[in-house]
């Protein structure tokens, strides 16, 4: 009983992805056939440039917001965390989580024109990283315990400076948790629509901005193919967290 | 001679005054035990000798002023009440850990931590990670990880508070043996009336940021701050009513 409610909960997870690969793949396929009329690769092979410029413009964009939004939360939430103000940060870090991005990106998007950096990646990745780094600065404020502190202490009572007790103590004991803020910053950048279609003016084409455009123009096929690529990254970044992240905390309470 | 010279030290939080002027000495291979209710101030104590903690005074160790010593250049190690094993290390390279720091060469290094492990006890235990032991074995570890550094003072603050009673006096005979073995100076914190009488050379009582030190056992037991008369008086009770 409880295997087969496992993989029903798995075939259901699993129906939208199969659904978009097959609709990829797909030579015709119309309401109400239940399967497509045929299979062929030629919306895979026939892909124009204009895709693969979308596909690097989304993976820069994703791994710099990803490394750019972990490194300055990592820091920044270890500096403000014991900080007599850390109440006031903590207000701020929240308030672009007040709105939908789509609403806020329309919020920021007079200073964006201003300043000329609307229709510019910079301009579309400084608006993600605006999102992206209070997202990581409240997953490390909690990190930052008490008991972090502590530890911090107590390698420097042991000889350590401040760049030994970060290299020696706090990285690696922060691994998981850096591990977790890339994987999650990078697929708020990944899948983000609103910021990169309101700040990118339409100009800068990112894989979400090109599934919504073929989606616009009918083109179903198309927009399954990119749709699919859009999938691929979280899935293989679920996969490398159920991996590393859930394995390493499985065996921490096993050995507990 | 003294180790330990602490003038005037004066800590206070939001307006409300922490430690008011304490000043005491500790001489060399002792361990000074220090009893208060929760909330005196015994901790912001240790953290100022220890360099954690801001504030105004004066201390000085073998003679030499260290209180504008940042934490790392004062050889003074501060143990918490919880083992703070670092969890991606196991119990060799814990304990390992300052020597690491110091550059110790490899052979030397391995030489000293193996004679530690001996000496705690835990040499069976070197490669486990500090989830796999108990909480004893991860207070002997925090034992060894401050003491193979050789530090010219320890900080206790409510080591064994963590651990079941039987533990807990377990650990503190291992201690009283490996201060007396390794010629320790220590400065403990509790609110253990047993352990305070168990473990220090010298007696303290800090109650309302006052540190009042005692000449004799005889002077702390006659004070009743301290709670000794009345637990003496409460157990000769119970002996009078079996």
């Amino acid at each position: 009983m409880k295997k087969a409610l496992l993989y029903s909960i798995c075939a259901l997870f699993a129906l939208p992805f199969a659904y978009l690969a097959l609709l990829s793949l797909a030579t015709q396929w119309f309401y109400p056939a239940l399967l497509p009329d045929g299979l062929t690769f030629v919306h895979w092979t026939g892909l124009h440039a204009g895709f693969f410029s979308a596909l690097a413009y989304s993976g820069m964009l994703a791994l710099t917001i990803g490394i750019l939004s972990t490194l300055a939360g990592f820091l920044s939430a270890q500096y403000i965390a014991w900080h007599p103000w850390r109440r006031w940060a903590l207000v701020l870090a929240y308030l672009p989580y007040a709105f939908s991005p789509v609403i806020y990106a329309h919020c920021i998007k007079f200073f964006f024109l201003v300043s000329n950096l609307a229709g510019q990646v910079t301009g579309v990745m400084l608006a993600q990283f605006i999102l992206c780094y209070p997202f990581a600065f409240l997953l490390f404020f909690r990190h930052f315990d008490a008991n972090l502190r502590a530890m911090e202490d107590l390698s420097a009572t042991l000889g350590a400076s401040r760049t030994a007790t970060f290299f020696r103590v706090l990285l690696p004991v922060s691994k998981d948790a850096l591990r977790l803020c890339f994987a999650q910053t990078f697929l708020i950048s990944w899948f983000d629509y609103g910021l990169s279609s309101v700040i990118g003016l339409g100009q800068v084409r990112t894989l979400t901005v090109l599934t919504y455009q073929y989606i616009g123009e009918a083109n179903t096929y198309l927009a399954a193919v990119t749709a699919c690529m859009v999938c691929f990254p979280p899935l293989l970044l679920l996969w490398l967290n159920q991996r590393f992240v859930f394995r390493s905390e499985t065996l921490q309470s096993e050995t507990a | 001679m003294k180790l330990l010279s602490v003038q005037k030290l004066h800590k206070s939080f939001a307006g409300k005054t922490i430690l008011s002027s304490v000043s005491f000495d500790l001489e060399a291979h002792k361990t000074l035990a220090v009893l208060g209710k929760s909330g005196c101030g015994k901790t912001t104590l240790l953290k100022m000798i220890a360099g954690l903690l801001d504030g105004s005074g004066e201390i000085q160790l073998n003679g030499n002023y260290v209180h504008t010593l940042p934490p790392q250049q004062r050889g003074i190690v501060y143990l918490y009440q919880e083992a703070l094993l670092f969890p991606h290390l196991n119990v060799f390279e814990n304990i390992a850990f300052g020597l690491r720091l110091r550059k110790m060469p490899e052979p030397a290094l391995r030489e000293k931590v193996d004679n530690m492990l001996e000496d705690l006890g835990l040499t069976t235990q070197a490669r486990k990670m500090p989830t796999q032991l108990s909480g004893g074995q991860k207070q002997r570890v925090a034992f060894g990880r401050a003491l193979i550094i050789e530090p010219r003072l320890l900080l206790l603050d409510e080591p064994f508070g963590n651990l079941d009673v039987e533990t807990r006096a377990n650990m503190q005979d291992f201690f009283k043996k490996m201060a007396q073995q390794q010629q320790i100076t220590a400065m403990l914190v509790t609110h253990d009336l047993k352990e305070a009488v168990r473990m220090g050379d010298q007696l303290g009582y800090l109650d309302a940021g006052n540190l009042h030190i005692f000449d004799h056992l005889r002077d702390f037991i006659a004070d009743p701050r301290t709670g000794m008369l009345a637990e003496s008086a409460f157990w000769q009770s119970i002996q009078d009513a079996v």
